[in-house]
């Protein structure tokens, strides 16, 4: 007996020996890199600062009580949480169907494994420049459409409801093919020997999916729901760069509300507490979405 | 150990792809023989540059030509003249140079000269203390007969805190005059002229006026241009300093006015989804959709970079028409009569100051700098400048810009930045009719107020 | 069986023509950019952006590629190669512990890794611009690899920490019978199954440290150090810029992470696993 709980203390001590030394360098590189700039947020939060005076004013906490009565903010939010919603319902099964498709077909379609993944490689430069002429209201592709189908000329980034809208299928349209190599290679993952076996016992390609394919990728669609979150609560480049948060402020982020505040306007210290209120928002919504999907069904994480 | 591998093999395919995409060898860091040409200046006695060994850190956003060889050039006349100065130039893109100015100001790391473009920034950068006032230096020492408008707006409380060297940039209507001269329209002269104009090309299939608007200081120029011609100068200004109101008539003239034109037609559909850095305001102009474009005049010379020939073949140019109720001043230019100012971030040394002003006064803006500027059509914000310039628009540009009786600074350089997004905001929502006149401006007058 | 068959048969020919249909919408935009980027400005403008060029000749690529492309485009490669290696070898070695040992500080660690997922950048750029002065590194490619590198680091945990979890635990366990340590389990059995995760990660670390742009221009500003992202902004003015050469621009920087894809996806095929484990 002894002998056994000594033999259970020396391999907890060597799991954390390892665990510490596997950890180290990710955890000093991001304390360095990111927790360190998050404290420096949260301190100039506290003060008026126009971003380039030596002087800054502590003002406590009334860049917060601000920040809590700004209706832009909250609107940006409200965006935020559209754009959320839209990314995980359209991004996520688009890249599962995408994924069993190339999975399931196999090296002949490999074409189609590149073509579909190109969207991923243009930089939003070229993606609002293309996108500016593809959904135009004069010419556009929608417009040609609707004309072609007896419809009017649709103006889709000039007015306030489609703005955010046609900014999010394009933000779909360009992070698909990132969902897509990732469920495919959670499929790369799956033992060989498990698909092979249920071809063995009479399963159709179908079934193979939704009985056995699906449920061994539940917790990569999972994490997957958890990064698409994260990924749009804090989204910029795209509405930057195609509305610039028009029209007025439709399809205006806390991203790009927060860097207009510090970069543009000159009020780094409240610019910061956007930023810190951002990332409080962003957490907890990470965080509430984990323990949600951890309590439903079998987690992997244990 | 197959991870190592597999990036060997990684690396090693875009090298080879680097290797055979390339043709050509690396140009970069080729800046081209130096030109060591006179400086164009009268000795003031005592004043120079000294024989110290110095280095000026200086930032642009001339990323691209022909600016970007204009001033150059001037760096590199300076540096050959007095060799014991190296200048390090750097230029960076306009679109995140703010931007990246702030990060280093706010660091410690402010370059010695830097390029602004007055108004609230500039401001903000004073109060700051990364610019020094250079009164003196200007009254004593400089030679360049600068616009007084261009005086007036490198000044902050009574003190001049910058040398322009970008030259003027107005703003007024591109017409294209071969539709005009076919439906018979003449250049108008009142806004009820320019209205009519309007109702004949639109019957005519053309679409009156090209505006891109989803950058929002493009529509802000008709805002500003009918507020001016509705309440002049003082309107504004009163609204500004809280003596008047962002709600007084002439900004609900100017509102009330847009959408009028909406309505009636007079902008391109979906003109808030059309973007001018992508050239669709241009585009409408050379499919010949639309017949006319308000805009700023540094649009001649992409135009003229574009197609030259079909640019001086079509278009023209005339003033924004007076508003013939109005007893205000009618010759009010809307735009900027520095376009670029340079500032000087050198506090405890004179000599460096002394030597970076002289680059400012005699190498920017002596004669070799304004011909270049003006052969690529720029004009210099100097007396009488602009009388040999070739360009047909541009020659009308300036004779409006000297004959101006006040130049309105656009607004959203002018006002503090947080407002001036307010207005570019309120304005769009005005072209878009989601927002009435009555609601936009009492929302800026708020934004005003409250800053 | 047979009924099954058409059932499938007519599945089949559903998903190819949906297939085909995705392929349109991923693809026509990508060939619009490079059409465009053969076109001139005047050229572009007049006679639409949808239109097919006058000519094929590559002018606007030349253009490019004598001015300077190819220096933007080596540092990007060799800040591509140093971040990759070192984001996924130290991303592989926090996932392990994460994924497959149970400590106590097992969930803060966790939770600190999804916290440090959800900081805005921006935010970021002010206090790193001012490391990069003090340890000299401002104005070099190195003064990216760290935020590079820290960026990457969360969600990359985050993404292989899910996939080293649904490596089988009988694997480990035989190995530790045999006697090996956790490094050597490590070395020698978690990471050649993670080839597939770590693919993934390779591919989309890779195209976004290959387009990132917000750290590229703040810490650099000269041309010896700025990478394929500035290039874009060296051919912008103030006022216009001129758009067929930035579309050239972008289809040359394009081209590397295609080829960079089309070697990795090979690694994401099923059946690897199996090869691996019994190889």
């Amino acid at each position: 007996m002894k002998k056994n709980a000594s033999l259970v203390q020396s391999r907890q001590r060597s799991v954390r020996i390892a665990a510490t030394v596997f950890l180290a360098p990710v955890i000093l590189i991001m304390a360095i890199f990111i927790i360190y700039p998050i404290v420096s947020t949260f301190s100039i939060s506290l003060f008026d600062w126009n971003g380039i005076s030596k002087n800054r004013e502590f003002i406590g906490m009334e860049n917060w009580k601000m920040l809590i009565h700004d209706k832009v903010f909250w609107f940006a939010f409200k965006n935020n949480l559209t754009l959320m919603v839209c990314s995980i319902g359209i991004q996520i099964p688009v890249a599962i169907a995408l994924a069993t498709f190339l999975d399931a077909a196999g090296r002949k379609v490999n074409l189609f494994k590149v073509a579909w993944f190109l969207p991923l490689l243009m930089s939003s430069v070229a993606i609002g420049f293309l996108f500016s002429y593809a959904l135009a209201t004069t010419g556009g592709i929608i417009t040609t459409f609707s004309q072609a189908l007896g419809g009017g000329k649709v103006d889709l980034l000039g007015r306030a409801p489609q703005a955010l809208y046609a900014v999010i299928s394009v933000v779909a349209w360009q992070y698909i093919p990132f969902y897509m190599v990732y469920f495919l290679a959670g499929y790369g993952n799956i033992d060989i020997n498990i698909y092979e076996a249920s071809i063995i016992d009479g399963a159709t390609r179908g079934q193979y999916f939704f009985h056995i394919g699906l449920p061994l990728l539940s917790p990569m669609i999972k994490s997957a729901c958890i990064l698409s979150l994260i990924g749009s609560l804090k989204y910029f480049d795209l509405i930057y760069a195609m509305t610039g948060g028009g029209p007025g402020t439709a399809t205006e982020l806390m991203a790009t509300y927060m860097y207009k505040l510090s970069f543009t306007h000159f009020k780094m210290g409240y610019g910061s507490t956007a930023a810190a209120g951002m990332f409080i928002l962003v957490t907890g919504f990470a965080l509430m979405m984990q323990t949600l999907l951890k309590g439903n069904g079998s987690s992997n994480n244990e | 150990m197959a991870v190592r591998k597999f990036f060997v093999y990684v690396l090693s395919a875009l090298l080879v792809l680097a290797f055979t995409a390339g043709c050509s060898k690396k140009s970069d860091g080729d800046k081209g023989s130096t030109i060591s040409a006179e400086a164009s200046s009268t000795e003031n006695a005592g004043f120079g540059v000294s024989s110290k060994k110095m280095t000026i850190t200086l930032w642009d956003i001339a990323t691209e030509d022909p600016t970007k060889s204009t001033q150059e050039s001037a760096v590199e006349r300076f540096m050959a003249a007095y060799p014991n100065v190296t200048v390090d130039n750097t230029h960076i893109q306009n679109d995140t140079y703010k931007q990246k100015l702030i990060i280093s100001m706010s660091s410690g790391q402010c370059p010695d000269m830097y390029i602004h473009w007055g108004g609230g920034p500039m401001n903000e950068y004073i109060d700051s203390g990364f610019a020094v006032p250079i009164t003196d230096l200007m009254n004593e020492h400089c030679d360049v007969p600068f616009l007084e408008a261009a005086i007036a707006q490198s000044s902050y409380k009574g003190d001049i805190y910058a040398v322009p060297f970008g030259g003027i940039g107005g703003s007024g209507v591109f017409y294209n005059k071969t539709i005009f001269s076919k439906l018979g329209i003449g250049v108008p002269q009142t806004i009820a002229e320019l209205e009519a104009a309007c109702e004949t090309l639109k019957n005519a299939g053309y679409i009156p006026f090209s505006l891109a608007n989803q950058n929002k200081w493009t529509g802000s120029m008709y805002f500003m241009y009918l507020a001016t011609r509705f309440g002049g100068v003082d309107e504004f200004n009163a609204a500004v300093d809280g003596s008047g109101s962002f709600e007084s008539p002439a900004f609900q003239y100017a509102g009330e006015k847009i959408q009028e034109w909406v309505r009636a037609g007079y902008f391109p559909d979906g003109v808030n989804s059309l973007n001018t850095d992508d050239g669709q305001d241009r585009q409408l102009i050379y499919t010949e959709e639309a017949a006319m474009m308000l805009h700023g005049s540094w649009q001649a010379g992409s135009m003229r970079n574009d197609n030259e020939e079909w640019y001086v073949n079509n278009m023209d140019y005339f003033r924004f028409p007076n508003l013939a109720s109005s007893d205000k001043p009618q010759n009010i230019v809307v735009g900027t009569s520095i376009g670029n100012g340079f500032s000087f971030n050198i506090h405890d040394d004179q000599e460096k100051l002394d030597a970076a002003f002289i680059l400012a006064t005699q190498f920017y803006n002596d004669d070799t700098y304004n011909n270049e500027q003006l052969a690529t059509g720029r004009i210099p914000s100097i007396v009488g400048m602009g009388d040999t310039i070739e360009d047909h628009c541009m020659q009308k540009i300036w004779a409006d810009f000297s004959s101006a009786s006040n130049v309105q600074l656009w607004y959203d350089q002018y006002l503090p930045p947080a407002v001036g997004e307010t207005h570019k905001n309120t304005c769009q929502e005005i072209f878009g009719l989601t927002k009435t006149p009555a609601e936009a401006n009492a929302e800026l007058n708020k934004a005003m107020r409250e800053n | 069986m047979n009924n099954n068959r058409v059932k499938s048969n007519i599945a089949w020919t559903i998903a190819a023509v949906l297939a085909v249909c995705w392929l349109m919408v991923t693809a026509i935009p990508f060939l619009f950019m490079v059409i465009n980027a053969f076109k001139g400005q005047f050229e572009m403008l007049q006679k639409g952006v949808f239109e097919l060029p006058d000519s094929w000749f590559p002018t606007n690529f030349i253009g490019v590629l004598e001015n300077g492309f190819l220096s933007y485009f080596f540092n990007s490669v060799i800040l591509l190669g140093i971040c990759l290696t070192i984001l996924l070898f130290f991303t592989a070695c926090a996932s392990y512990p994460l994924s497959r040992m149970k400590f106590k500080l097992r969930g803060p660690i966790y939770a600190l890794i999804v916290a440090c997922m959800s900081i805005p950048i921006h935010v970021t750029l002010i206090p790193i611009f001012k490391m990069s002065t003090v340890i000299k590194t401002y104005d070099s490619i190195f003064a990216l690899i760290g935020p590079y590198v820290a960026f990457a680091i969360p969600i990359s945990c985050y993404i292989l920490t899910t996939f080293m979890a649904s490596i089988p635990a009988s694997l480990e366990e035989s190995a530790e019978i045999n006697g090996c340590g956790k490094f050597m389990t490590f070395f020698h059995i978690i990471l050649p199954l993670s080839k597939p995760g770590l693919s993934t990660l390779a591919i989309y670390n890779g195209v976004a440290i290959w387009n990132e742009f917000a750290f590229a221009n703040t810490l650099t500003q000269s041309r010896k150090a700025q990478t394929l992202p500035l290039a874009i902004s060296a051919f912008k003015g103030e006022h216009s810029m001129n758009i067929p050469v930035i579309m050239s621009v972008l289809v040359l920087t394009v081209l590397p992470m295609i080829i960079l894809f089309i070697i990795l996806q090979e690694k994401l095929v099923k059946g690897l696993m199996a090869g691996a484990v019994k190889g």
